[in-house]
């Protein structure tokens, strides 16, 4: 009994650290100036017309996103999961490698083919076409619009291919049987039984599409198309103004919660669980020569999502001097630059290794502890744990850096600039994620196995570590890496955090593209992708032997 | 006219074959019973009469026009046959209106009628009242009931079912046996029943065809298929069954219905209808139905056993007997007689429950 308790308390303490404070130092700042209650930044926040329109700019963004990540995810996902479209593996690791690039490298990427005077494609229907009508500029909404999707439409793309396999076929078949042709199936039942999972993509897609720092700050400022991040990014500049920063925050979580809450709500409600029996897979749909138009369809979205961005930062950071005869003066002095002489790069390489590897484990422990204290104990608060726990999920990567700034501001303890605060960041904003995996893993396991230990004689600690560890272990470690990638290449919360000793890799992609500084950018962004891939393909290859070797089949 | 006939048809997984060379005749109106354990080709062989694979060889032909052919398969929205899923695959997102009437939206029936029609049918199968209802709000014999209402209500003249009660506990089943039994009588349709249960295929069936490996065992009456099956798979298919070793002493004519006789657990001798071909000295297996052993006092005439095992089941006694050569032998008997473990008795066989099998 003691242990659930200290394990509670422990867990608490924690998530009141990272959680609960600097959100509640968020909500008072937001309503106080100097001490005195006031409401001030709310009226400003929504009635200044820079806000308004930021507002009004990050609604925009997300809409479009979500609707053109159905209009690319969904087609995807059915010619993957239901037609026998050739070459399933190039389209389904498409979506999955445009999820996993760092969206700040797309946007400088795409800012090297469409910026309006230097852009590679618009100089070539400017300069040798000679149709400078069909120029396009990046630096616009609908350039954020593209720049975005590719992290976006992966969200739908897998939802509605995983909805789409576990449909019954016999629901389809039922149909079919009564007169029904391929058309009126997919319309009376294929569809309205994916839905949720569409919306729910769509929503996700919606909710990530407006957080993402760096791709509105790239193409946005440029083209002085402000959004809600990059509003509150301005605010930070001196003087910095934490109310009204606060106050933009907190309609801005306003907003994602909201989506978020309406995404569960619809999934909640019309979720279709199919019964038991045979459940066999659908067939697939024999699409004849047209499955080599949705072959091109493919084809298109993975050129779009990774073709252009690595190919076009690759020839950038090899070329003298980008244009566009770049292919005549090949160089690597770009790569001598940010790999020897430019002292940044090794102090933020080691940062991110550091911060995203901790920040992984802590995000895991943590989880553990409020997965354990809910599925395997009986003591109170344990649902209040499990709620807290998932509050980040509606707190934009922003925003979260401006909660803790608010926060340890007003404590004595000097860790603004340091690694600390961003590590706190990086587990804050992941926590849920390590309790969703922990709690998945921990279900998996028959209680039985443990109170078998229990009857042996083992106590609850020896329990858990003989037993309950290294059969959660394979599951634990999934939600080690799903934290570890994305802090890899986190900058919607370090960009606010980071001082010179602290800088992370993303940051100093961002800083060195703010300096103008073209091609060693690209080279930049070239080896950060490349320690990102070797981490990623390393911890997969420990985590893998590790469990292989402890879980017993 | 919805006779469906089943013509030298094979289909194959790979390497697997799951329906070999298989030809069948349901004759209009009849429920025929596709028997077998699980992997026998029972499903396959109902999926390729619903249109939803091709055949690799042979053809299904209905009331004369060929439906299947390899490559040339009608679709099955184009059959105007009904089908039962084992899962009921009622639409969760549908209610039970809405499920029922999808059949006659398809054939663009009018609003008015579409309305008619699903109040008579639901009232059939007692669902009148539940029309608003969606799945998720039904117990599991009232989406059965909505699977069933749906599939009539397009009076398809042919009904495939594929074990569409196993999700049912056992009395709902026991009903519903009744009800599927009674509606097939009163609607004049043709049933095409898939199941591996035995009593299920016998309480049902005009026909049942026993399958098994891809093959047809035997297609008969359930008395028949019961009483006289074609080899030992089907004897030991259809239910309890003793396979005694004997040897022929005195073999049959040509005609087999003329009794042989054979010794059994030493030289106890035993007249039966032998199979043609078993002549003397030929090793055989008597293949005896439990509660076809008559159990006697060791005085009377009769094999010499000795009583092993006894189990008091309620409305009988099930036992085993062991012959002086050491076979057990199962015996089921009226719950009214007196059976000790250890009690010698005398066992006896009426010839015409014997089907013999070359050993």
């Amino acid at each position: 009994m003691r242990a659930e308790h200290l394990v509670l308390a422990v867990a608490a303490v924690t998530l009141a650290i990272l959680i609960v404070l600097p959100l509640a130092s968020l909500i008072l700042g937001s309503v106080t100036d100097g001490g005195k209650p006031t409401l001030e930044h709310f009226r400003e926040a929504l009635r200044g017309r820079l806000y308004v329109q930021a507002l009004w700019n990050s609604l925009v963004l997300g809409a479009w996103t979500a609707v053109l990540s159905v209009v690319f995810g969904l087609p995807l996902a059915w010619a993957v999961s239901r037609t026998n479209v050739p070459a399933k593996a190039f389209l389904h690791l498409t979506a999955v490698v445009a999820y996993l690039t760092p969206p700040f490298l797309t946007a400088i990427a795409f800012v090297n083919l469409f910026s309006p005077n230097a852009g590679l494609v618009n100089r070539f229907t400017r300069d040798v076409l000679g149709a400078p009508a069909l120029t396009f500029n990046v630096f616009s909404m609908a350039g954020l619009v593209l720049v975005t999707l590719p992290h976006t439409f992966p969200f739908v793309y897998l939802l509605a291919a995983s909805a789409l396999e576990s449909v019954d076929a016999s629901l389809e078949e039922s149909a079919q049987i009564l007169g029904a042709g391929r058309w009126r199936t997919a319309a009376a039942v294929t569809l309205p039984l994916v839905a949720p999972a569409v919306l729910s993509g769509a929503l996700i897609a919606f909710v990530n599409a407006i957080a993402l720092f760096g791709s509105q700050a790239i193409i946005g400022l440029p083209g002085r198309v402000f959004t809600l991040p990059t509003r509150i990014y301005a605010l930070f500049d001196y003087p910095p103004q934490y109310g009204l920063a606060s106050a933009l925050s907190l309609i801005f979580v306003a907003i994602t919660v909201a989506a978020l809450a309406l995404q569960r709500r619809y999934l909640a409600r019309r979720s279709y669980v199919t019964l038991g029996g045979k459940g066999s897979r659908p067939r697939l749909v024999d699409l004849g020569a047209a499955r080599f138009a949705v072959l091109g369809f493919g084809v298109l979205v993975f050129v779009l999502a990774v073709a252009a961005p690595y190919l076009t930062l690759l020839a950038v950071s090899v070329s003298k001097s980008w244009g566009l005869q770049f292919w005549e003066n090949l160089t690597l002095k770009h790569y001598r630059f940010v790999l020897f002489e430019y002292d940044v790069t090794r102090r933020a390489i080691v940062n991110s290794l550091v911060l995203a590897s901790a920040a992984a484990t802590l995000a895991v422990l943590l989880g553990s502890l409020v997965g354990w204290v809910d599925l395997r104990t009986t003591v109170r608060g344990r649902k209040l744990l499990d709620y807290v726990s998932l509050i980040p999920l509606g707190l934009p990567g922003i925003v979260v850096a401006v909660a803790l700034i608010q926060f340890w501001l007003k404590t004595p303890l000097p860790i603004y600039g340091t690694l600390l605060i961003i590590l706190l960041a990086y587990t804050s904003r992941y926590v849920p994620l390590g309790v969703r995996s922990a709690n998945t893993a921990f279900r998996q396991i028959d209680p039985s196995l443990e109170e078998t230990a229990r009857v042996t004689g083992a106590g609850w600690l020896r329990t858990f570590r003989s037993v309950t560890l290294p059969l959660a272990r394979p599951g634990l470690f999934a939600g080690w890496l799903l934290v570890f990638v994305p802090a890899l290449q986190e900058l919607s919360a370090s960009i606010l955090l980071f001082s010179s000793q602290s800088i992370t890799l993303a940051v100093a992609v961002y800083n060195l593209y703010e300096t103008g500084a073209r091609e060693p950018v690209a080279a930049l962004a070239i080896v950060t992708m490349v320690i990102i891939t070797a981490a990623i393909g390393l911890a997969t290859r420990l985590g893998r032997g590790g469990a292989g070797a402890t879980v017993p089949q | 006219m919805a006779g469906i006939s089943i013509e030298r048809v094979t289909k194959r997984f790979g390497a697997t074959i799951a329906v070999r060379d298989l030809t069948l005749e349901v004759q209009d109106r009849e429920f025929v019973t596709l028997l077998g354990p699980s992997g026998c080709g029972k499903t396959t062989l109902l999926r390729l009469i619903a249109g939803f694979m091709a055949p690799d060889e042979g053809a299904i032909r209905v009331g004369g026009a060929t439906l299947s052919a390899p490559g040339a398969v009608v679709p099955p929205e184009r059959r105007g046959m009904g089908m039962v899923f084992q899962n009921y695959a009622v639409w969760p997102h549908r209610t039970v209106f809405q499920n029922v009437a999808f059949g006659l939206e398809v054939r663009r029936v009018a609003k008015a009628e579409i309305r008619e029609r699903v109040a008579r049918v639901l009232e059939l199968v007692t669902l009148a009242g539940l029309e608003s209802r969606y799945p998720a709000q039904l117990s599991g014999g009232q989406q059965q009931r909505v699977a069933l209402a749906r599939s009539l209500i397009v009076e398809p003249s042919i009904l495939l079912l594929d074990e569409p009660l196993s999700n049912l506990d056992a009395k709902l089943r026991e009903r519903m046996r009744w009800e599927l039994k009674d509606l097939q009588r009163r609607t004049g349709i043709t049933f095409v029943y898939v199941t591996h249960d035995q009593s299920e295929a016998m309480a049902l069936s005009d026909r049942i065809a026993v399958m098994h490996g891809g093959e047809l065992m035997q297609v008969g009456p359930p008395r028949e298929v019961y009483t006289r099956p074609a080899n030992r798979t089907v004897a030991d298919f259809m239910g309890l069954v003793n396979l005694i070793p004997a040897r022929v002493v005195r073999a049959a004519g040509a005609d087999s219905s003329v009794t042989g006789e054979v010794t059994v657990a030493g030289d106890h001798r035993v007249a039966v209808a032998l199979p043609p071909g078993a002549g003397d000295g030929a090793a055989v297996q008597l293949a005896v139905r439990p509660e076809s052993v008559r159990v006697v006092p060791p005085s009377e005439p009769g094999l010499p056993a000795r009583v092993t095992e006894v189990t008091f089941l309620g409305n009988l006694i099930d036992g085993y007997a062991m012959l002086d050569d050491g076979t057990r032998v199962r015996v089921q008997i009226a719950a009214d007689a007196r059976l000790e473990v250890g009690q010698a008795v005398a066992l006896r066989v009426d010839p015409r429950a014997v089907t013999v099998f070359a050993a």
